[in-house]
This record gives structure tokens, sequence and C-alpha cells, in this order.
């Protein structure tokens, strides 16, 4: 009788969703988002700045002149067509991502997807894309492997681990040219997937720099007492010191190094608990001449990325954060090329995404653009570097991108 | 006397249409759901579940042992699936063997000191030992630490049982779920079947007859291992990767858990009824509110279980066995 009445039902709801979606006159893609589970508040705020894409792209917006299709309104290849984005939530598991994904592709009869932020479910969902051949666009997921397996349909905009160490070493090199002494590095970092990775690659390129990485300390993140560890540092005194971190373990050391009285000579914090608002609100204020890594900065008033930050701010009361603002950059990406396409046919789409070729001028993000190798990896991703000045995040370094100077050494409370 | 045996072969009758539209139904759900593939695969998931659910339901229901770590044999078996596929190249299915092996002796390991103490020490251990497999597995390397590993995506070879169609996952899972099914009433309708009931109404009345008790247990407890391992490996060739929280976290176990305990645990068919209300309703309100990213999709499933739990303590099969009870002649237990 179950399975019966299943049966009928799964016939009456799919029946009745693609009736609704031949009626439809825009395009539809799919995005797969953790809006409930651990990471529900990092997949909302993504889900918003999507949503801010849908507008920039719908409506006409001549002040973001630069920006591919936000002076126009719709698509101007498919005759104006409006996009429209299909929210499903992954639930933070990589069976309910693979889940969704098969719901939009063949439901909802979406041409393309975004998704799914934590990288284990983009591997799960894009699998079922690539199945289908539609085109999928990851513009937040950073697992190396991602792009190393062979996919013909799958594209990543946003820099992986190794960018972004690259970045730090080069950072602490110019450092260490200028005069500074920069020797020694110990990093310090969460020991779940987003930590260890982003450790063990900055680990690699440090050496690779000539630093000597004097000290490695994984930690778990629900910690309640980071004393050992600082304690630790203390000890060693590096000259560098490097934190993996969400957010309430970032709030625990701000105040343990403050109540211990330890403050290495520069300390880096890679994103994440440290760029949260509610991280720059408690602690903001123990950690003055912090550096941060974000691939958004909301820049001089009056630059695209600032009125953006302005617009998201309006609409959700915080400014953009690092991984929403990429998430945005995936959406308008994969916008821009299914214009250029001209066509909702998945595989034009795929051809249009390999010949993307935006530039510097043209993102939204700190990126030098937007064009894709082999394998589906954006060559031109790159990160910035803020520091904590007064209260808030100032982008220094690289210099083209700054708006603020690098004041050293760590100056903390 | 003649009035109410024609009423009960009426209803015996009754019985037999509907377990063959059921058969039916459930042989060919697939081609029935041809052309909406959410639902096709709705179907094989609801069948995953109900191998896990069935496995979990011989030491959980039959021999009265809350397992609260089950993941740990769903882990071990996906793992060796994947694993046979990323280190040796091999198809994920060869390493389930494996899987099984592992498991049995992991159960064993645990299962020696732990089945002589009273129920809920039992529980803790098995929670203590899968959470603690979590964990070491997030610092190997071996195992792809907290990142997980992949498997196959584009299929080498049928072996790798990598389909786009959920349709011969449906019939893979179908004929394991039917197999655990045939085994479970094997071993209820033999010795075992009868020592464990024995055990489960009166653990010390059963020992003064001479029941190993223990030892009963021990074995309800291996086998529910082994195949609940199989269900990792299936899960691991549908899903195609593996990482520590959706191999071995505390939600599979207690997914399988509810799914029996819902259905009605310690019946045969308790599990499967579970898994077919469950998995469907999970997917239905994740589909149809997920989106809207207010999180209503656990409030609403949250809710549902609530009620069961609630008004049906003995499970839907329980409530359902009740009424056939009512209406059948006394002494006709096969309801169930």
């Amino acid at each position: 009788m179950l399975w019966i009445g299943r049966a009928v039902l799964g016939v009456v709801v799919a029946t009745a969703l693609s009736a609704g979606a031949m009626a439809q006159q825009t395009v539809k893609i799919g995005a797969i988002y953790p809006l409930s589970g651990n990471a529900a508040s990092a997949g909302n705020y993504s889900k918003a700045a999507i949503e801010l894409g849908v507008d920039i792209v719908n409506n006409a917006h001549p002040d973001l002149k630069d920006l591919p299709l936000a002076a126009t309104q719709g698509l101007p290849g498919l005759n104006g067509a409006k996009i429209e984005v299909v929210f499903a939530d992954n639930q933070g598991t990589p069976a309910a991502g693979q889940n969704q994904a098969l719901r939009l592709i063949t439901e909802e009869k979406v041409v393309a997807l975004l998704g799914a932020y934590q990288s284990g479910i983009t591997v799960t969902a894009s699998a079922m894309a690539e199945r289908h051949g539609i085109p999928f666009v990851t513009p937040e997921s950073v697992a190396a492997n991602l792009t190393e397996r062979g996919f013909k349909w799958f594209f990543r905009t946003t820099p992986v681990a190794g960018d972004i160490a690259k970045a730090y070493v080069e950072f602490l090199k110019q450092r260490k040219t200028a005069g500074a002494k920069v020797e020694t590095v110990a990093i310090v970092n969460e020991n779940t997937e987003y930590g260890t990775s982003i450790a063990s690659v900055v680990k690699d390129e440090a050496t690779k720099g000539g630093f000597n990485v004097a000290l490695v300390i994984p930690y778990p993140a629900n910690t309640t007492d980071v004393q050992p560890q600082v304690l630790q540092l203390k000890e060693k005194n590096p000259d560098v010191v490097v934190f993996v971190s969400y957010t309430s373990d970032a709030i625990l050391y701000a105040k343990t190094m403050k109540d211990l009285n330890y403050k290495p000579a520069i300390l880096i914090a890679d994103n994440a608990g440290f760029n949260d608002p509610s991280f720059v609100k408690t602690s903001g204020a123990l950690v003055e001449g912090l550096i941060n890594r974000s691939s958004f900065a909301a820049g001089k008033p009056g630059s695209v990325s600032a009125i953006i930050n302005d617009m998201f701010k309006k609409k959700t009361g915080v400014d953009l954060d690092d991984p929403s603002g990429r998430g945005l950059q995936g959406f308008l990406t994969l916008a821009e090329a299914i214009n250029r396409a001209g066509s909702t046919d998945p595989a034009k789409i795929q051809a249009a995404l390999r010949a993307t070729d935006l530039k510097a001028n043209q993102v939204v993000t700190g990126y030098n653009g937007v064009k894709f190798d082999e394998k589906g990896q954006n060559t031109l991703g790159s990160s910035l570097l803020t520091q904590m000045q007064g209260g808030a995040y100032v982008p220094v370094w690289p210099a083209d991108k700054a708006s603020g100077e690098i004041k050293l050494p760590y100056k903390g409370w | 006397m003649q009035p109410i045996s024609k009423d009960h072969s009426r209803i015996r009758g009754a019985h037999l249409v509907l377990l063959v539209v059921l058969a039916a139904v459930v042989l060919l759900y697939p081609l029935l759901t041809a052309k909406f593939p959410v639902y096709q695969r709705l179907g094989a998931l609801v069948l995953l579940y109900a191998i896990g659910a069935s496995a979990w339901n011989i030491v959980g229901g039959y021999a009265g042992q809350v397992s609260i770590g089950h993941a740990v044999f769903f882990g071990v078996g996906a793992y060796s699936a994947v694993l046979a596929y990323h280190h040796l190249g091999l198809p994920p299915i060869a390493g389930v063997p494996l899987g099984v092996l592992v498991s049995v002796l992991i159960a064993a390991i645990i299962g020696v000191p732990t089945v002589r103490l009273a129920g809920h020490y039992f529980s803790m251990a098995t929670i203590a030992v899968a959470e603690l497999t979590r964990v070491m597995t997030t610092t190997s390397d071996f195992l792809g630490g907290a990142q997980g590993l992949t498997g196959p995506t584009v299929p080498r070879s049928v072996l790798d049982l990598s389909f786009t169609s959920s349709l011969p996952y449906y019939y893979i899972f179908l004929a394991v779920l039917a197999g655990v099914l045939w085994l479970t009433w094997r071993m209820e309708t033999s010795r075992m079947g009868f020592y464990l009931r024995a055990i489960k109404d009166n653990e010390r009345a059963a020992r003064s007859l001479g029941v190993m008790a223990g030892r009963y247990k021990l074995y309800a407890f291996m086998l529910s291992a082994a195949l609940t391992s199989l269900a990792g490996g299936l899960y691991l060739t549908m899903f195609g990767f593996i990482d520590p929280d959706s191999g071995l976290g505390i939600l599979i176990s207690v997914k399988m858990l509810i799914m029996a305990a819902l259905g009605g645990a310690g019946l045969l068919f308790g599990p499967l009824i579970g898994a077919a209300i469950l998995v469907p309703l999970e997917e239905i309100s994740n589909s149809v509110l997920g989106g809207r990213g207010a999180g209503l999709t656990f409030v609403v499933y949250g809710a549902i279980i609530m009620i069961i739990a609630r008004f049906l303590p003995a499970g839907l099969l329980g409530l359902l066995t009740r009424l056939f009870k009512k209406s059948a002649a006394p002494g006709d237990r096969d309801a169930a």
C-alpha cells in the first residue's frame, strides 16, 4: 500500500513539476548549498550572494557597467531571457547533495549547476552532473582532487589551497627582502579537512620557499582551552604564526594570546573563523595588525566591489564575506558563459565556459580574471591579503590591489 | 464455528491478493518510474537503507542489544570498497568481502567483553568504538584523512557498478535485501531465533534453562555487522565518495536504529517499512522545503518521528500486526 501510494504521489508531483517547468520562459540554473546543518550560516550567505547576482543580471545596473550583463536587463544573447536560480539544500551530506543534483537536472531541467560549498559534496554532486552532461561550476570548493578526475563538465573559479599558500609565501619573501627577520614559521590548524589540507600545503610551500617550518600544531576546533597550544608557540617563539581556524576557536586564540601576553612578529590567519563577522565584532580589538586572506575586498567607494558590498549589506545586514563573494563570482561567470553561448543547450554552455576569458576589471573578486585550463581550473584565481586595522580588514597586499599600508610587527591589543 | 472460519479464509484471501500486488509493485517499481529518475532513485535508496536497517535489526531488534555504533561496520564496508579502487585499481565491489571480514572481526572484538554487560553499556561501547574509528580515520592518510576518498565516477567496466540510471542499483539492492531478509527469516525460525527471543524476554530465565546467552548475542552481533558492512559497500558504489562523516558519523547509526524502530524492531519486515516511510519523507521534504534555507526539512522530519514514537511505540508494523491479530483467528501469528 505504501509503495503504491508513494509511486502515485511520485507521478503526481513529478508531472506537476515538469508542467510548471515548461511554462517558464527563463533560463534555469540549479544551486546546491548547505542551507541546513553545520555550514548552514555560510550556505545561506552564499545563497543571498547568488540572489544578488540574479538581480544584477536580470535588472539594469548602469553603475556596474564594467561587469558583463550588469548594465542590461536579462541575457542579451538569449533575447533578454531572465535567469532563475533553483536552490537545493545539500544538508551537509554527500548523499543529499547527489540526490538534489539529480532532482535539479531531471525535474527542474536546469541547464547548469552551481555549488556545493563543501568539497566532499561537490565530489558527488558534480559526478551526477558529469553523467548527465550538465556543466557544473564550483565557486568555492578547494579540494585539490576535484579537478584531477578527468571531468569534461566541471569548472572551478576559486583559487585552490596551493594558490593561497603561494600568496602567503610570496608575501613573507617580500618581507624578508625588505629586511625583516623571517626565518621560522609555525602552523596552528584545526584538525578536520579544511585545516589539515591548508596546513599541509602551506607547510610544503613555505619549506620550498626557504623557510623553516618549526612547528605544526593540529587541534580540535571544538576545544575549550588553547593554553597548551599558545604556550608551545611561546616556547618555540617562531617569527611567523599561521592560524587555520574556525570561529569559536579563533576567538579563543585571540583571548588566550592576550592572557598569556604572546605576540609573534607576524601573525597570519587563513580566512574562515577569522573572517567571520562575529570574530571581528568580539575580538577585532585584540588582533590589531593580523594579516588575513580574502578573495573579496570592498575596495574604494564607488568601485564595482564597493557598490556590490553595499547592495549585499542592504540585503543581509552584513558585509559580503569571502566565500559568498566567490559564490557570486561563480554565478556571474556561469551567467556570462550562458549569454555568450546564446543557447540553453548544455553542450554549448560547456563550450562557452571553456572559452571564458574575463579580465581583472570584469570580476567582482580580487582575481586576475577567469580563464579555465583543460581541467576546468581557473588559472587566474588569486588571493589578496588584508590586515586588521582599527577593527576592520583593509586590503594591503599585493600593492596594486591594496588600499592601505602594511603595518608590522603585529600589534595585538 | 462455521462463520468464523469463513471469515478467516476471506481475510487470508485478501492477504494473498495484497501480497501479490505488493510484490508486483516492488518488482516493477523502477519500470513504472522510468520517466521519473528522482523517484526511481528514491526506490533504490529505500532498499539501500532497508538493507542497513534490517542488518541492525538482527542485533538491535531480535537480540535486543541496542547498538548505536553500527556506522563503524557501514564505514568499514564503504572504506574497504573505495580502498580496493583507490589503492589497487580494482572495482570497488572487490573490496566488499574484506569489509565483511573486518566488520565481523570488529564485532567479535567489541562483542566478547560487552555482550555480557547490561543494555546501556553495550550501547555506550558501540558509540565509543564508532567515534574512535571516525576520529582515527580523520588523521589517516591511507584512508584519505578528513578529505575522504573518491570511487570511480566514470565507469571503466560494468564491474565498477557506476551507473547513470538508478535501475541497476534498484535490482542489485533488491536482490541483496532479499538475501538479508531470507537470512534473518532463517535465523528467526531456527534454534538461534528462539534462543534470542528467550534472551530478550528474560535473559536470566533463558540462562537458567541452559541458553548460552552471551554466545548467541555475539553471533547475532557478528551476523549483523557483516550485513551492515555490505550496505556500506553498496552505498559506495552508488555515491562514489566516502569521508569520515558520511561513512562513520553517528547519524548513520542513528538512522538505522530509527528506521528499524519506526517500522518495528524485531520484526522481519519492520526495517523495510521504516525505510519506506522515512527515506521518501526525508527526500521529499528536502526537495520541497530545503531550497528555502529555513531548515524546515528537519523540523517536519523530526515532528513526524515524534508523533510516531508517541502513538506507535511498537512501530508501524507492530500496529498493523495488532490490527490483523484482532481480525484473524487466535493462534494465527504469521501476520507479521
